[in-house]
């Protein structure tokens, strides 16, 4: 338990990462953080729920596969209904850093509502991003910034820390695929406290990434803009109470 | 529209009109959607054999033929239908989401060092009797 934040949990969401999941686990228990663990297996066909009742390890077991924003979202409603007063989250892929678990929650402790490790704010290490997916990130940024008035670079970033409030409000509702700037946007909107933080990322060690297929590549944009723009719209009538 | 048109158009409509009601019986469709198709079928029945009727929604559309706004009709339809059959998946995937979250949540596997000793001394799960 962090004595300033109370009772804390990493969600992992996972799908199909039976290579990763054993090392990312390993890794963050080396960190002695002091959180629980759970991971949220989105349904994976692997053999890692196999692996995941070997490893001792909390899991929550998707029936089917549901999508990533929805792994994430259960992670969300089962430390809503826990009890939890903060809430990390990581991917399983083994991009994300443990040790930088404690960069996040200084940002918590800060005063922030939400921490977002990112790859692109100043000062994080050098990481390997296709031009037009980085062209694509910076225009959701701006985007972000424009309409939610957050300054975000890394918006795609999945290494997060979040207060009850903020998870206890996206358990609520949640985008099934690419929860992206749409999130950062509603935030912004809702005036949680945000703030990035430098995150070293690693090449990824196996699987691959779920904006990689050309199909996402065309979809993702337009998914993206819509969601942001339905966010603005939903908010507005939100407020004139309707 | 000629005589041999009608036929046609009937003919076809009471051929939906038989495979709805025995989808029904098939329970392959339920009530609710067997009575609009019905009621669509119906109409358009009406429609056709009823010259003033579609005459009037000719000119109504600016249509040139009559058989012609039976067609910007028909378009029409299953459009709205499209619509709110994407609506109702989308709900469905909604309550499916949902639906198996909540099951994933009530079932959440606890490491065996923190699990709490289960009654009559059987391990949680134990298929033995």
């Amino acid at each position: 338990m962090n004595r300033n934040l109370g009772k804390g949990i990493i969600v992992i969401p996972a799908y199909n990462e039976v290579g990763t999941i054993a090392g990312v686990l390993r890794e963050i228990e080396a960190e002695h953080l002091g959180m629980d663990i759970v991971v949220v297996d989105d349904g994976s066909r692997d053999g890692m729920a196999d692996l995941l009742e070997k490893l001792h390890v909390k899991t929550i077991s998707h029936p089917i596969n549901l999508g990533y924003g929805a792994a994430v979202q259960t992670g969300f409603k089962y430390a809503a209904r826990k009890g939890y007063d903060y809430l990390v989250m990581m991917d399983a892929d083994g991009q994300h850093v443990p040790s930088q678990v404690r960069a996040l929650l200084e940002g918590l402790e800060s005063g922030n509502d939400i921490v977002i490790g990112s790859r692109l704010a100043a000062g994080a290490a050098a990481y390997r991003i296709p031009a037009f997916r980085r062209a694509g990130i910076a225009f959701f940024s701006l985007l972000a910034w424009l309409l939610g008035g957050v300054h975000i670079r890394d918006v795609t970033s999945g290494f997060q820390a979040m207060r009850r409030e903020v998870f206890m409000a996206l358990a609520e509702d949640y985008p099934v695929d690419f929860p992206d700037a749409d999130v950062i946007v509603l935030l912004g909107r809702k005036r949680f406290r945000i703030r990035e933080v430098p995150a070293t990322v690693r090449e990824r060690a196996g699987g691959k990434s779920m904006y990689s297929s050309m199909g996402t590549a065309l979809y993702y944009p337009f998914k993206s803009f819509l969601s942001t723009f339905i966010v603005l719209l939903r908010l507005f009538r939100e407020r004139r109470g309707r | 529209m000629s005589l041999q048109a009608k036929m046609m158009i009937t003919l076809l409509l009471l051929g939906n009109a038989v495979l709805v009601v025995e989808l029904l019986r098939k329970r392959k469709l339920t009530e609710s959607y067997t009575l609009l198709w019905l009621f669509v079928i119906g109409f358009t029945a009406i429609a056709t054999w009823t010259d003033r009727l579609l005459n009037f929604l000719a000119i109504f559309f600016g249509a040139i033929a009559p058989v012609s706004a039976l067609t910007l009709l028909s378009l029409v339809f299953i459009l709205v239908m499209l619509i709110y059959f994407s609506m109702k998946i989308s709900q469905l995937g909604r309550e499916l989401k949902d639906l198996a979250q909540e099951v994933a949540l009530r079932t959440v596997s606890i490491p065996a060092a923190t699990t709490p000793p289960p009654d009559h001394g059987e391990a949680e799960g134990d298929p033995r009797p």
